[in-house]
């Protein structure tokens, strides 16, 4: 969504990080209800979703006070091999 | 508290710290965790991804309209045609079988990982001030 927003609408990076995180809301809440009310057993595992977002809202808080040193771009590059490595894997055994 | 629990709050942390050093959203982090660590299907995975990052996104995103960071339009347009199609997308995925789901998701994971490399390598933009917020 990022991306998107920098060359479209023209946004700054730190304003379109903003604007992504406002437009994700009604996107979220939308979705939800779908997954967790379909027929057969939720789609939603409620228990883990509380335990993630205890641990995102101190990780969050972390990394943007901490972890403001770190070297961004070599984080960047780590993470997104490790992210194509994921996607293979998800692509060839699922 | 079982370890399982643990562990979700180490991912959670984790998926945190990400988007809160360099930016990229919650869910990227949540679903492989929940898919490739927690072996949970790749539906419920998307599901509970989903649910985590309501209460984050409503935190972060309430505080920058205060403080005037967000393009108020900019996120209405956005925001609007994304909840067309997150509920046309979810409908689907519910109905999708979960290996297929996980191997369109492995796709999008893969062109997500490249924009991310992008952004590091060729933006000289990307290293000034995009560490500011986590997004999901």
């Amino acid at each position: 969504m990022i991306p998107l927003l920098v060359l479209w609408t023209g946004l700054g990076q730190r304003q379109a990080n903003a604007t992504s995180l406002v437009a994700i809301i009604p996107i979220a809440i939308a979705a939800v209800p779908i997954y967790y009310f379909r027929q057969g057993a939720p789609d939603v595992d409620v228990r883990v979703a509380i335990f993630l977002i205890i641990g995102s809202m101190v990780g969050a808080y972390l990394g943007a006070r901490v972890l403001k040193r770190i070297p961004e771009r070599q984080l960047r590059i780590g993470v997104a091999v490790l992210m194509i490595l994921v996607g293979i894997k998800q692509v060839l055994v699922p | 508290m079982t370890l399982a629990d643990v562990l979700a709050v180490a991912g959670g942390l984790v998926a945190g710290l990400l988007s809160g050093a360099i930016g990229i959203g919650g869910g990227l982090v949540f679903v492989p965790i929940l898919t490739v660590g927690f072996r949970v299907a790749q539906t419920v995975a998307q599901g509970t991804s989903l649910a985590a990052i309501v209460p984050t996104a409503l935190v972060g995103g309430v505080t920058h309209l205060r403080q005037g960071n967000a393009s108020v339009q900019a996120a209405l347009w956005v925001g609007g045609g994304g909840l067309v199609g997150a509920i046309g997308g979810a409908i689907i995925a519910i109905h999708l079988e979960s290996l297929l789901l996980a191997r369109v998701f492995g796709v999008f994971y893969i062109a997500a990982a490249l924009l991310l490399l992008q952004r590091a390598l060729v933006d000289p933009k990307a290293h000034q001030d995009s560490s500011a917020t986590p997004t999901p």
